[in-house]
């Protein structure tokens, strides 16, 4: 026992789950605080290195990672994919979305009046693999999977607002690092 | 140009449209105006509006009215409103300035020298102010375009035109803060004047409060930029990989998937509910865990109890009074009546009359019968007889 959070930690953690800097739930935010403490920090790192997880720190953000991969390559592909998906559709509704952005399902809702592209996108959604009908439907679908991947998370209920965690600089980082070599990238279009 | 006559006149006709000047201003920015809306402000009087447009206060434009840019640019500048920021004002100061100690150091005149020096006082006055305003505005001007501007390429190319307007606006101070402290020294030797003393201080303690507050508008704008550039970097490779991924080509054209192996994150994996079995100990002891296998096992009796099957109904047919008499055969009887007579049994049985027609075989089974029910009160001879092929011992009674 290092701290007397360790076990919620690993609790979070465990499920693929990030602990956030920005997160409202005052739960996470006192792990976080915990976790902040650099003693801490390593103690917990040798702990459950013993058991075969890795404690990483990110920006702004901690999680788990394992020593031995559980899971295959096409799975982690997909879900890669999956979240470019995602990324895009949110970026094609405001450009500003990032870390700390703040938004509701029925503004997303509203936007598609007026933005073809957005509509496109998540009519792409749906064939894949949103079997909704109400774009309402969709787009709270399309939340809930991020939701669940703890990147956003409900920060007013009454209102729907959500907000955009630190985590999602996991992602940004992900799809920075990925490299398109220079002759392809001069072949996409602008 | 049809103008006002005098201050009054402007006065008084500005005083009487304010609602429909102040209201223009307010939405100036927001939506077109139409006539139509205007004149609900002038009390449905056109002529009140024909009266502005031909003193040139606001003009029409097919149907649509605006401030004239004139008044507009004067109401802004007072009202410390401006979007623009006029950096031409500074720099005319100082030509002035420049110009007005001249003329100072040149005149012998005391009065007109007097007038010069009111004159310099004032401009320098303003510059203070003019130069205090524009850092404000430059400010305001660039959080708005960051927060507000929605076209990247745009918001990018605002910014720095804003920063060089920011560099405009340090220039102009140095130039000022030169032309106190270096270049026109004779001047100031020879104006030996007591206001003019506290306008330059006041002017240059209002400088110095821009120097600051342009360093931290440097810092806002190059850390805006950045931020715009990474955004705009993301957002450009998000965009290549979601067009290499529509068309499945990612796999094969970027290093997606020697990236992707490397990363051993715990949010990749299923998330598995990891069954565990329950301590037999804790069954026993503890006392919630008691109360919960009484809940299920009430939960589990229930499920038990089947719904009885109903019953076909029994039909009439069934319910009817049906009676079937049988005629029984009364073996005491037969044998009281046979201790009575001398006959052997078998004979007696042969002729006896029963209620009912009784064949030869059922006669001799009642034989038989009687024969091992009675035997204490019979007498069983060794002799026998044979009747319809069928041999019998001779019975008599006792």
């Amino acid at each position: 026992m290092i701290t007397k959070y360790t076990s919620e930690i690993f609790d979070v953690l465990r499920k693929g789950q990030f602990i956030c800097s920005n997160s409202p739930d005052n739960e996470i935010q006192k792990l976080y605080k915990v976790l902040e403490d650099d003693q801490t920090f390593e103690d917990l790192y040798e702990y459950f290195y013993q058991i075969n997880y890795i404690l990483e720190l990110g920006n702004e953000y901690f999680y788990f990672s394992r020593i031995e991969n559980n899971t295959d390559l096409d799975r982690k592909l997909e879900k890669a994919f999956h979240w470019i998906d995602i990324l895009d559709f949110f970026k094609t509704y405001d450009s500003s979305f990032d870390v700390g952005f703040r938004f509701s399902p029925s503004e997303i809702v509203n936007q598609l009046k007026n933005n073809a592209d957005l509509k496109n996108k998540l009519e792409k959604f749906k064939k894949i693999s949103v079997d909704k009908k109400s774009y309402s439907d969709s787009i709270k679908k399309i939340i809930e999977k991020l939701e669940k991947d703890n990147f956003i998370t409900l920060e007013n209920e009454i209102s729907e607002t959500y907000k955009v965690l630190t985590s999602l600089n996991y992602l940004k980082d992900m799809i920075t690092t990925i490299n398109i070599p220079e002759e392809i990238e001069n072949e996409i279009p602008e | 140009m049809n103008t006002f006559n005098d201050i009054k006149e402007l006065v008084t006709s500005l005083k009487r449209e304010e609602k429909l000047i102040s209201e223009m201003f307010s939405k100036r920015k927001s939506i077109d105006y139409r006539l139509s809306d205007a004149l609900e402000l002038v009390d449905y009087e056109e002529s009140r509006i024909d009266l502005l447009i031909q003193k040139s206060v606001i003009r029409e434009n097919g149907g649509l009215l605006e401030l004239d840019s004139q008044f507009l640019e004067f109401f802004e500048q007072v009202l410390s409103v401006s979007e623009e920021i006029n950096l031409s004002y500074i720099d005319e100061n100082i030509k002035n300035i420049k110009e007005n100690i001249g003329y100072f150091l040149n005149e012998n005149n005391e009065t007109r020298k007097y007038s010069y020096l009111r004159l310099i006082k004032k401009t320098f006055r303003n510059m203070g102010l003019i130069t205090l305003r524009s850092v404000v505005d430059l400010r305001r001007n660039i959080e708005n375009t960051f927060k507000n501007e929605s076209n990247y390429k745009n918001k990018q190319l605002k910014l720095k035109n804003l920063d060089e307007k920011r560099t405009l606006v340090t220039n102009l101070i140095q130039q000022t803060l030169a032309l106190i402290n270096q270049e026109e020294i004779t001047f100031f030797n020879r104006a030996l004047d007591e206001e003019l003393n506290r306008i330059i201080i006041s002017l240059k303690h209002q400088l110095g409060e821009c120097s600051h507050n342009l360093i931290e508008i440097e810092k806002q704008i190059i850390d805006y930029l950045n931020q715009i550039k990474q955004q705009g970097k993301f957002l450009e490779k998000l965009r290549k990989l979601k067009y290499l991924k529509d068309n499945f080509t990612i796999e094969a054209e970027t290093d997606i998937r020697k990236i992707i192996s490397n990363k051993n994150q715990v949010i990749f994996e299923t998330r598995t509910n990891q069954s565990l079995n329950l301590s037999i100990n804790f069954l026993r002891e503890n006392e919630k865990a008691f109360e919960s296998i009484k809940k299920i096992a009430k939960k589990h009796k229930n499920r038990l109890h089947f719904k009885p099957e109903i019953a076909d109904r029994i039909s009439t047919e069934n319910l009817a009074n049906n009676t079937e008499e049988e005629i029984m055969i009364n073996l005491d009887e037969i044998r009281n009546r046979f201790v009575a007579t001398s006959d052997n049994l078998f004979n007696f049985i042969l002729n006896y009359d029963f209620n009912k027609e009784v064949d030869f075989n059922e006669r001799v089974t009642i034989f038989c019968q009687i024969v091992s029910q009675y035997e204490q009160e019979l007498t069983i001879k060794d002799n026998f007889n044979i009747t319809n092929g069928i041999e019998y011992a001779m019975v008599f009674s006792k």
